[in-house]
C-alpha cells in the first residue's frame, strides 16, 4: 500500500495495476449486492441481449477505482469524496483489466486531489472512465 | 447580470444540481439550498480549474458570500 502524504502529491503522478475478473468475484458481488439481474447470471439471457456472455457487474469493476485511490493514489491517507463514472463497454468474466489513474488537479486549500482514471480490458478496449475526488487526511 | 456572476451561475447550478438557481452577490451557504461543506469544496475546485486561479484556506475562510468571492477572483485575475 502506498502512503503518499499531501506534500508528496503532484499533478501527473500516476499508478496502475491489473486484476483478472473471476466467476468467484461475480458470485461474491451477487451475494453482496442482491442484484440478480440475469444479464449477470444467465449466459443465454446475455447472448439474447446481444452480449457474448454474462456481463460483469459494472459496479464490480468500478470497485477497482476504490482500490486505485485507497491502495495506490494516494493510498493509506485517502478519503474518497466522490466519483463521476461512465461505463463505455461491457467487461466479461476472465477479462484481465488494467486500472490506471493520474492526478489531474490538486486543491491546496482543502487538500483534495482529483484523479482521472480508466479501466481497459486486455485488448485495450476502454471499459470505463472516471473522475475521482479524494481528500488526503493527516495520520 | 454582471459578467462574473453570469460565469459563476452555471457552475453553481451544475454542482448544486439546481437548474433554476439564481445566483446573486448575496448568495451564501445559508441561503442557497444544497450548499453544504462537500458542495463547497466542489464549487471551489470547479472555480479554480475554470478560471485557472487558486485560493488559500485563509482567503476562503474570510468570504461571506458570492459577492466577496467575485471581488477576490477579480483581484487575482487582475494580477495575472
Amino acid at each position: 500500500m502506498n502512503s503518499y502524504h499531501w506534500d508528496e502529491l503532484s499533478e501527473g503522478l500516476s499508478h496502475e495495476f491489473e486484476v483478472q475478473l473471476t466467476q468467484s468475484m461475480q458470485q461474491d458481488f451477487l451475494e453482496l449486492s442482491g442484484d440478480q439481474n440475469p444479464l449477470h447470471t444467465d449466459g443465454k439471457f446475455a447472448k439474447h441481449a446481444g452480449f457474448r456472455d454474462v456481463v460483469a457487474y459494472g459496479m464490480l469493476t468500478s470497485a477497482l477505482y476504490s482500490t486505485l485511490v485507497g491502495i495506490y493514489l494516494p493510498g493509506r491517507y485517502c478519503l474518497l469524496q466522490g466519483i463521476d463514472l461512465d461505463f463505455v463497454n461491457p467487461a466479461f468474466l476472465e477479462d484481465r483489466l488494467r486500472v490506471a489513474g493520474s492526478i489531474s488537479y490538486l486543491n491546496q486549500a482543502y487538500r483534495r486531489a482529483e484523479v482521472k482514471a480508466s479501466i481497459h480490458n486486455g485488448a485495450g478496449q476502454l471499459i470505463s472512465r472516471a473522475k475521482i475526488r479524494v481528500g488526503v487526511h493527516e495520520h | 447580470m454582471p459578467k462574473m456572476l453570469s460565469q459563476l451561475e452555471p457552475i453553481f447550478r451544475d454542482i448544486l444540481d439546481n437548474s433554476r438557481l439564481n445566483l446573486t452577490r448575496e448568495s451564501n451557504a445559508s441561503n442557497v439550498a444544497g450548499w453544504d461543506s462537500l458542495a463547497h469544496i466542489n464549487l471551489i475546485s470547479a472555480i479554480e480549474q475554470q478560471f485557472e486561479i487558486s485560493f488559500t484556506l485563509g482567503e476562503l475562510q474570510e468570504l461571506r458570500n458570492v459577492g466577496e468571492m467575485i471581488d477576490l477572483m477579480e483581484r487575482k485575475l487582475a494580477m495575472r
